[in-house]
This record gives structure tokens, C-alpha cells and sequence, in this order.
């Protein structure tokens, strides 16, 4: 007889388990952005790859070496590919055409500063990955709000050169996001209704100008609605996200479509469905319950708008997320869970049908 | 107490910024560059010390009910006194400092030291202790605004010749030629970021001695260790 | 009554409160007293070497302090105009003017002569980004230099991306719109009310 089954230990609970481990969820996050990243590729070319590859290398040797610092294992934490998928998101939000230490701070600064001081997975406060573009966008505001226009996709080596900075790129190449343009544009007196459109700006398959995650909106939402149907994320926080977005972008641009863009602008623009699908659904940094991910998910939307339309960056979906993170403990405290066996207010439920004492 | 330890307290062991966490304003505002964190920390260490001197000479006469107002005006009238003077016969360098001095009645370190130490101890341990605190308040705030300015602009101790004279024009290095700049560390971000990782630096060297001064070699225990 | 009860008493804590008052700001008082000429000179003399640096060296003899005169602008808003003049002529004028830039206003200080040319644009306050919006003010770069020898006719007021004359940062471009917008409605104002600012006294 086999000597484990005499000597029976206790195992500590939970007994049932759904046998989803952390790198399993990763991996089926990570399956998730392949098409949007490959589209990504296929319209900036091999700069976005190189910079793409940087950033996810830097994430994973900023979490590598915090560990190593802490003295704890390194490749089976490494291997759950949280570290990958940070460094993987953050690439998304970048200008595809950045140069190579843009990836590399960037990585580095999400898996150190924005995680493991906190004490590494579980543990931080806020997105790891929003963090770092913000900190790249306040640090290097050149580099950061630098666009080339699609299409444009030199060769594996010619990329790689562009990336370290080697090529210059040309000045006939850059071009505005259509939110950067809108802004701009409002700020110097010209309505939405005068405006003109360059070229690349908007245009339905995503062939236009942005960072890799916002060109190829359609495949972002077509990765996030495969995780809500593999039960990876639940519909909650992107639903709330996309409609507290939409509705008062719809109600703004009916009242005056000189000033307000409209809500389907706001939609496939800038990193509102990488945001709502990819982003604010992260398990460590959002609300526990159904009730407190509306909430959330709501705030990241409403936020999002406002920031948009009022404020001085043009794009919001990153501010938004890292605000509405600090408020998830007190959204988790005040939307609780009902205790099994209570009603909400906390009183014990009668055992008897019906009746609640 | 002993002269020792009032030094090594100031410097290290009770250093304002480090181990009080206070004076938080300045240490986020005027750290944006190296000769700003010197500046106004030198300016403080003179508050200190003579704000420390005139509590302790009237510690026996001021009772317990009344002592912070008391505390207080006397440390608002001698940064009053400060501004005034610079600003009539040091006119450059209050063009520099001016806007940082009023502040410094706003610093609770100065505040903290009155009630924490000087109202107990003689005048001379008290201008030592204002001395040696202001002191290791500079210092932290002067490596602040190294790490800065370094990380933020490539420069270091830049204008330091407006504040501290022609002479120490030579303390105006760039450090990384042709550098771009990284603004979050001149912006008020990089101040919570340089401070904490100071915090954390002091943490790790404290940790170090301890487990030096003791004979079981233990790893301090991480979460979940 | 022995000391200690008396300290306790409410009587010696309100004259130690009023006798700490009244010590301070007597102190406060004789140092005022002491340090408001000097200051009061120092500032006159900032002033002067502030209002100075628009102008080029050498280019008035009056004392520009001496000379203002208040002029209502279209808004109705009062701007006050320091006069420069050699010789007893009138030449040119020097006053504060602001616009909005990124963050807050940007408050300059123009000097233009007679017959409308810039001879020299300050930054005298603003709240731009650190590296970005900063290059605007002199001790950064010498974009601000720019201005001089421009007059209305001579120039198109527009930053180069709006197809205008003037240079845009890297990364910002609406701080220098805002100068470069400010400036021009400098000229404006100077040209709209050359007589009365240039009225003899």
C-alpha cells in the first residue's frame, strides 16, 4: 500500500478548484492579443515588432531582477507570464515607431516600480503596465505623442535601425491620432465641423494612424469578447467602461457636434477597447464583486470622457484606469458580497422557507 | 545627552526626512534640482538653530498649556526676521530663496524639534541638535536634488553660483551631455519616487546592521517567506 | 502664593501669551522699519533692470519708472505703459501683457518703439512644462529673441505649423501660440493707441 494514502494530511481549503492556474489565465490573455499584435505588425512593420519584443524582454528582466533582489525563485514566477503580459500591454500602448529605450524604460519601470515595490503579483495598487506609459508620457512627451502614418512597413533590418534610433525617421511621415488632431485643433479655435481630417486618421479596418493596440480596435474587441466566452474576464467592467464612454460622448456631440467628438469616435479611438477589455479587467487592480466592477468600469468609461474632452492630454483611457485603481478598495469595501447565509444587510437568513428573521 | 548622539541622531538615526517623515513639502518642492535641495536646507538648518536656541532660553518660563502658541510665534517671527533680511541686504539671494523661505514655518520639523527636544534640553545641546538636524535635513535634501536633476535634466548643481556665489561655479556640472531630459523626476512624481526608493535604501542598510550586530545569520523573512 | 501655583493659574498663562505677542511683534515692527528702504530700493531696482532688458542698451536716458502713463485697453482693462525717451523724445513703450498658455497665463513684457517694431519680448511669469514649454523663457533658450526687429506688417504672427513665422518646440506647441499671440496683440494695442500713449504730459 502506498504510504501517502495512510498518512492522510489535511489539506487546507479550497477543496474544489477550477484548475486554472495563473499561467494558464496568462496564456489565454496573451492568445487573445496575437491577432490584434500580428494586424499591428503587418501595418507598422518591423519597428513595432522590434520595439514590441524590447518591451516585453525589459519587463521580464526588471521582475527577474527584482526577485533575484528579494531572494526569491526566479523562473517560476517568471514562467506565469504576468511579468510577459504587463511588458506585452504596455508595447500595445506605445507608439509603434518609439525608439528602442523607450520599450526598454518602460519594461523595466512596470515590473519594478509599478509591481514588485508593492511585493510583486497580487500585490500592487495599479496597473503595472499603465503605470509605466504613464510615467513615458509625462517623462518623454516627444517620443510619446510621435505617429507614423500605416503602411509605410520597412524590412526586418531597416525596423531595427529605426528603432535604435539609427534612421531618423522622416517628418513627412508622422502624423496625429485622430484624438491628438481633435484636441489640437479645438485649442487653436477651430471647431469639429471646420476640422480636416489628415489622411490616415480614421478609417473603419484600422488602417490608420496610433499606438499598436488602438489601430486594430475590432481584433482588441474580438480578443476581449473570446476571454468573456472562455470565462478568462467577465462582461462586467467592459460593458460599464464602453458605455459610460459612449453615452455621454452621444448626449455631448447631439447637443453640440462642433465641440463634442461622437461616441463612435471615442470608441475605436485611442485605447478605449484595449482599455476596457485588456486594462480595467485586470483581477489584481479591480473590484471583487459583480456590482463593484459596474462601478468601476463605469468610473474608467466616465473618466475616459472626460479626460478626452476636457482636459489636457488628448487621449485618457490610461489616467482613467490608474484613478479609478485607487478607488477599487473602497469600491470593494463598499459593495460587499452578500455572506452566504445572510441578506445583504448582514442578518442571518431564516432556515425556515420565506421567511427571513 | 551626549553631543555624540545628538549628532548621529540629527544625521541618521532621527534624520527628519528619513526616520520622521517630515518637512514632506519641501522635500517634494524644492528637490527639483541639487542647489534648490541645498539652498533650502540650509536655510532651514539656520531657522533651526536659532529657533531651537530662543525655545530652550525660555523653556523654564513657558508653561505646558500655552507652549505651541508661544513655540509658534516665536519660529513664525524669526522666519519673518530671515525673510526680511535677505530681502533687504541679500537681494540675489532672495531672488533665489524667497519664495522657499516663508515655507519654512510650514515645516513641522521645526516645530517637532522644539517640542521634541529643545524645550527639555540646555540652549547649547539645543543649537547642536538644530545644528545636526538641519544639517542631515540638507543633506537628504541635497541627494533628492542630485538624483533629480541627474536623472531629470543631465545636470548637476546647476545656478549653483547664484545661490552660493561666483566662486562655486565650478560645482555646475552636465552630467549626461545632449541628454533629452526625463521631466517626470523634475515634476513632483520623481520626488515621491526618489524619496521612497531613499526610504528604502536606509531600510536596507539598517536591516544589514542588524543582522551583523547579531550571531544567528537570518534573512529577514519577505511575505510569504 | 508660591511660584508653582501660579503658573498654574489662568492669569500667568494669558500675560505669558500676551507677553510673547507683544515681544515678537514689536521685533517684527523695528525690523520692518529697519529693512523696508532697502527693500524698497532693491525692488525699484529690479524693476528698472527688468523693464531695461527690452529695450536695447543704450537706447532710452529717462528713468522708465519715471515715465508711465495708464492707457484703457479694448476690454477696458487698465495697462499701465512705462515711456522711453533720449533727449526728451518719446521712442518707445514697455508694458505687461499676458495670454493663456498650457498651464495658467503667460505674462510678458514687450518693448516697441514708435513706429511698431518689437525691440524685445521677456517672459516674465509662466507655469509652462519644465523642458518642454520652458524654452520660451530666456535663461533656457534664445527662441524669445525671435520677436525683435518684427513689426505687424513685417511678419506673419502664427507659430511655423500654422503657417506662421515663428518656431513651435518639439512637443509644444501651444506655449510659443500663446507668446507668439501675445505678442501680437501687443502691437495691436500699441498701434491702436499710439496717441494716447504717446500724448505729452
Amino acid at each position: 500500500m502506498n504510504t501517502h494514502v495512510i498518512n492522510l494530511n489535511p489539506v487546507a481549503a479550497p477543496h474544489a478548484q477550477t484548475g486554472e492556474s495563473v499561467s494558464a489565465v496568462m496564456l489565454k490573455v496573451l492568445l487573445a492579443l496575437v491577432p490584434a499584435t500580428f494586424y499591428a505588425f503587418w501595418l507598422f512593420g518591423a519597428p513595432s515588432f522590434w520595439l514590441w519584443l524590447i518591451t516585453i524582454a525589459s519587463a521580464a528582466a526588471g521582475e527577474a531582477a527584482c526577485l533575484r533582489m528579494g531572494k526569491r525563485e526566479v523562473m517560476p514566477q517568471l514562467r506565469d507570464g504576468s511579468a510577459i503580459l504587463t511588458g506585452w500591454l504596455l508595447a500595445l500602448s506605445l507608439p509603434p515607431w518609439a525608439p528602442w529605450w523607450i520599450g526598454v524604460v518602460g519594461g523595466l519601470f512596470a515590473t519594478t516600480l509599478g509591481k514588485q515595490v508593492f511585493g510583486g503579483i497580487g500585490n500592487n495598487l495599479f496597473n503595472p503596465a499603465m503605470i509605466a506609459r504613464i510615467a513615458l508620457l509625462v517623462s518623454f512627451p516627444v517620443q510619446m505623442t510621435y505617429w507614423v502614418v500605416p503602411n509605410v512597413a520597412p524590412n526586418l533590418f531597416d525596423g531595427l535601425l529605426i528603432t535604435l534610433g539609427h534612421t531618423p525617421i522622416p517628418d513627412a511621415m508622422s502624423s496625429a491620432t485622430l484624438l491628438g488632431h481633435a484636441k489640437t485643433d479645438l485649442a487653436r479655435g477651430v471647431d469639429l465641423l471646420h476640422t480636416s481630417l489628415p489622411g490616415h486618421a480614421f478609417n473603419w479596418v484600422g488602417a490608420r494612424v496610433g499606438s499598436l493596440g488602438e489601430t486594430s480596435a475590432w481584433l482588441i474587441a474580438a480578443g476581449g469578447v473570446a476571454l468573456i466566452f472562455m470565462r478568462v474576464i467577465s462582461w462586467h467592467i467592459p460593458v460599464a467602461m464602453l458605455l459610460a464612454l459612449a453615452v455621454p460622448a452621444a448626449i455631448g456631440h447631439h447637443e453640440n457636434p462642433a465641440r463634442y467628438l461622437d461616441a463612435t469616435t471615442h470608441l475605436m479611438s485611442g485605447g478605449a477597447m484595449l482599455g476596457a477589455f485588456f486594462i480595467a479587467t485586470d483581477y489584481v487592480t479591480s473590484p471583487n464583486t459583480k456590482w463593484g466592477q459596474l462601478v468601476f468600469g463605469a468610473g474608467c468609461g466616465l473618466l475616459t470622457w472626460v479626460i478626452r474632452t476636457y482636459g489636457g492630454y488628448p487621449e485618457g483611457v490610461a489616467f482613467a484606469v490608474l484613478l479609478m485603481n485607487a478607488l477599487t478598495p473602497a469600491i470593494d469595501r463598499l459593495v460587499k458580497p452578500r455572506v452566504y447565509g445572510r441578506t445583504y444587510g448582514g442578518k442571518p437568513i431564516s432556515a425556515e422557507k420565506g421567511k427571513r428573521s | 545627552m551626549k553631543a555624540r548622539e545628538i549628532i548621529r541622531n540629527g544625521l541618521w538615526d532621527q534624520n527628519v526626512v528619513l526616520a520622521q517623515i517630515l518637512g514632506m513639502c519641501p522635500t517634494m518642492a524644492l528637490t527639483s534640482s541639487a542647489s534648490n535641495g541645498l539652498g533650502m536646507g540650509l536655510a532651514t538648518t539656520a531657522v533651526l538653530v536659532v529657533s531651537n536656541m530662543a525655545v530652550s532660553s525660555v523653556r523654564k518660563v513657558v508653561t505646558e498649556q500655552v507652549r505651541i502658541p508661544v513655540f509658534i510665534a516665536i519660529i513664525a517671527t524669526i522666519v519673518t526676521l530671515v525673510d526680511m533680511s535677505l530681502n533687504a541686504w541679500m537681494h540675489e539671494l532672495y531672488k533665489v530663496l524667497g519664495l522657499y523661505i516663508a515655507l519654512i514655518v510650514a515645516n513641522c520639523a521645526i516645530l517637532g524639534r522644539a517640542e521634541a527636544f529643545a524645550c527639555k534640553n540646555g540652549v547649547v545641546d539645543s543649537a547642536l541638535d538644530g545644528l545636526f538636524m538641519g544639517l542631515g535635513f540638507t543633506a537628504v535634501l541635497t541627494t533628492i536634488g542630485i538624483v533629480r536633476e541627474v536623472v531629470g535634466s543631465g545636470t548637476v548643481f546647476s545656478q549653483a553660483s547664484l545661490l552660493l556665489g561666483p566662486h562655486f561655479a565650478f560645482l555646475e556640472t552636465t552630467v549626461i551631455p545632449g541628454y533629452g531630459g526625463t521631466l517626470m523626476m523634475i515634476l513632483p512624481p520623481g520626488g515621491f519616487l526618489t524619496l521612497g526608493l531613499l526610504l528604502a535604501v536606509k531600510k536596507r542598510i539598517e536591516i544589514r546592521q542588524r543582522n551583523a550586530g547579531v550571531a544567528v545569520v537570518s534573512v529577514p523573512s519577505h511575505c510569504g517567506a | 502664593m508660591n511660584v508653582a501655583t501660579l503658573r498654574e493659574g489662568i492669569s500667568y498663562q494669558g500675560g505669558l501669551l500676551a507677553l510673547f505677542s507683544t515681544v515678537t511683534a514689536a521685533a517684527l515692527v523695528i525690523a520692518a522699519v529697519y529693512t523696508s528702504p532697502a527693500i524698497h530700493v532693491a525692488e525699484q531696482h529690479d524693476l528698472e533692470t527688468s523693464l531695461a532688458q527690452v529695450l536695447p542698451q543704450g537706447y532710452n536716458d529717462n528713468n522708465l519708472l519715471q515715465d508711465v502713463v495708464h492707457v484703457k485697453d479694448a476690454d477696458g482693462v487698465d495697462v499701465e505703459v512705462h515711456r522711453a525717451s533720449k533727449a526728451g523724445a518719446l521712442k518707445a513703450a514697455v508694458f505687461t501683457t499676458s495670454s493663456s498658455g498650457y498651464a495658467g497665463p503667460i505674462v510678458i513684457l514687450v518693448g516697441i518703439s514708435r513706429d511698431g517694431v518689437v525691440q524685445g519680448v521677456r517672459v516674465l511669469r509662466h507655469n509652462e512644462t519644465p523642458g518642454l514649454g520652458d524654452k520660451i523663457d530666456e535663461a533656457k533658450t534664445n527662441w524669445i529673441h525671435a520677436f525683435e526687429g518684427k513689426a505687424l506688417a513685417t511678419a506673419k504672427w502664427l507659430v511655423k505649423k500654422d503657417g506662421g513665422d515663428f518656431d513651435q518646440f518639439a512637443g509644444a506647441t501651444i506655449t510659443p501660440r500663446a507668446v507668439v499671440k501675445a505678442v501680437k496683440e501687443a502691437l495691436e494695442f500699441h498701434q491702436a493707441h499710439l496717441d494716447a500713449i504717446y500724448a505729452s504730459k
